[in-house]
């Protein structure tokens, strides 16, 4: 059962599919991670940009090209929802966590209906020329699709650490979750600061959507499997890290495919949620959190 | 090129705590003029309301910048901010877990300060070489007097003319605190700033004032035009100087 050339495999393979949960992850990295916000919502609005994509390669658009095109909408929607539960929750102060979470589960539950009345329960599929080839990455066969995927979160992640930390409004994104009065002293506007970085955390969703529906075939209810896995990555990355979200994405795929390797599929959905308990048990503050 | 601030009749609440009532302050260009009082007087309350933190129940706030009147009780916060007016918080309010330089850069935020942030930088850095020392040290690993420093640097990066300074000698062992009020005085001069600072610590603040309040229970129990008013003064007597 247990083989060095497996393990090497579910390794290489991990690190890819890792890459990919850190790609999927850091959109609520910025939402939940830097702002408190309570967004259960983020795996449907995943799959939703996946059903995007799919929808825009009847156009014969590649579905990379579709998540980039489809960025700005998914920012307005972000913002749209940021500013609702903020004047409905936020802004009335002390339980608005838990009443947010129930607002973000209806956003979710109502995406997840309104996509199987719009388009049914079957999986759908996407085409691409990365689609069904696959290379060899040290001996190792990798599917194409991963590698596509693995190419993009890591720039993705990179492009947003640059972000945070050398524009002005990056350093009041990280800042506003810090001390929202002082960064008020400083001339900026909290509640605008959030409301963008909630855009930018949504459009980053539609970016990950594409590639969720390039790595696997979706379906209207794809989101219950990403919950666990993005909330999992988010706290093991330490809230708001984002080079940390890609070293927790890397660990949570390395452990599932392993498990998956030697223990068969029916183990993997297990592995987020005990990596976070895990983490929560161990050391809450995650692996970067400071 | 005239600046004056005035606070008139100032009430303000927290739910039923009356954390001011009726206070009244003036501000004129070029001075540096201290809010004196022990703890629970209402100094940071006074802050915030010209800050547009707190809202004032009752009174007016107008600061005049060259000959236009802003009514500083209702505009937001970052639009006072864009006025010249630049707070240095109770307890320095830094962003723990951004660098040094990271929380200068905050402070240089509005549009109308991020064209000066390459000379601001240079003057924080000059005026503090230990900020550029630990430039790249994240800001909650300093000591208290290292982030007090880096509050009033921060502060400065906006390039404001009416500095608010809440209490810096809060945390700070004597020393430090001499040393940091001695560096208001310096930088007020260099940068032709006008001074409000509130403090609890009556020696070290007079030190640097030209005149001051003292503020009691929410009302200004006493304003002294100089400094030898303030230390003649019956309150002061008996708050800080063991007689009366
Ligand atoms: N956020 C708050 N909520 C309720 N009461 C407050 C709050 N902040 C200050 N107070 C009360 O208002 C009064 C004035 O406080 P403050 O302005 O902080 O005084 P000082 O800065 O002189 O120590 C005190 O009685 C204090 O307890
Ligand atoms: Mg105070």
């Amino acid at each position: 059962m247990f083989s060095l050339e497996l393990l090497l495999d579910a390794v290489v393979l991990g690190v890819m599919v890792g890459c990919f949960y850190a790609a999927v992850s850091i959109g609520l990295s910025i939402s939940f991670g830097l702002l408190d916000v309570p967004n259960v919502a983020h795996p449907a609005l995943l799959v939703l940009a996946s059903y995007g994509a799919w929808l825009l390669g009847d156009f014969d658009i590649d579905p990379i090209v579709a998540g980039f095109i489809m960025m700005p909408a998914f920012f307005l929607l972000g913002v749209m929802l940021y500013r609702t539960y903020h004047e409905t929750f936020e802004k009335r102060g002390s339980d608005a966590g838990v009443r947010g979470l129930a607002f973000f589960f209806g956003i979710a539950f109502i995406i997840e209906v309104v996509i199987i009345m719009r388009f049914g329960v079957d999986q759908r599929t996407v085409q691409a020329f990365y689609i069904g080839k696959s290379i060899e990455i040290l001996e190792v066969r990798i599917p194409m699709r991963m590698v596509a995927a693995f190419v993009v979160a890591i720039l993705l992640s990179l492009a947003l650490t640059l972000y945070l930390s050398k524009t002005f409004l990056g350093r009041a994104i990280r800042a506003v979750a810090q001390d929202e009065a002082a960064l008020r002293l400083m001339g900026a506007n909290p509640v605008a600061i959030k409301q963008w970085a909630f855009g930018i955390a949504t459009a980053v969703v539609a970016l990950a959507g594409a590639l969720l529906i390039i790595v696997q075939p979706v379906e209207p209810t794809l989101d219950r499997a990403y919950i666990g896995r993005t909330f999992c990555v988010v706290v093991m990355a330490g809230l708001g890290s984002m080079s940390g979200t890609l070293v927790a994405g890397i660990i949570l795929g390395v452990a599932e495919t392993i498990v998956l390797t030697m223990f068969g599929a029916s183990w993997a959905p297990a592995i987020s949620f005990t990596l976070l308990l895990l983490v929560l048990g161990i050391r809450p503050q995650g692996l970067f959190g400071r | 090129m005239a600046l004056r601030l005035a606070a008139t009749g100032v009430d303000a609440r927290y739910g039923a705590v009356r954390a001011l009532n009726g206070a009244s302050v003036t501000v004129e260009d070029g001075e540096t003029v201290v809010l004196l009082g022990t703890n629970g007087n209402g100094k940071s309350t006074l802050m915030k309301c010209l800050m547009g933190i707190v809202r004032p129940v009752a009174g007016s706030i107008e600061l005049e910048v060259d000959g236009t009147r802003h009514d500083l009780a209702r505009l937001p916060t970052e639009e006072i901010v864009g006025l010249g007016v630049a707070l240095v918080p109770e307890g320095r309010r830094l962003f723990p877990k951004l660098t040094v330089e990271e929380n200068l850069m905050l402070g240089a935020f509005r549009k109308s300060a991020r064209a000066q942030i390459a000379t601001n930088l240079a003057f924080a850095y000059e005026a503090f070489p230990v900020l550029a020392e630990r430039r790249r040290q994240l800001a909650g690993t300093m000591s208290g007097g290292q982030q007090q420093m880096l509050a009033i640097g921060r502060a400065l990066m906006s390039s404001p003319r009416l500095l608010l300074v809440d209490e810096p000698s809060v945390g700070l062992s004597p020393l430090l605190v001499s040393q940091t009020i001695t560096k208001i005085e310096e930088l007020k001069k260099k940068f032709g700033l006008t001074v409000l600072m509130a403090e609890q610590n009556f020696h070290q603040a007079v030190r640097i004032a030209d005149r001051g309040y003292i503020i009691v229970h929410g009302e200004i129990a006493f304003e002294g035009k100089t400094v030898a008013e303030l230390q003649s003064n019956e309150i002061v007597k008996q708050l800080y100087l063991g007689g009366g």
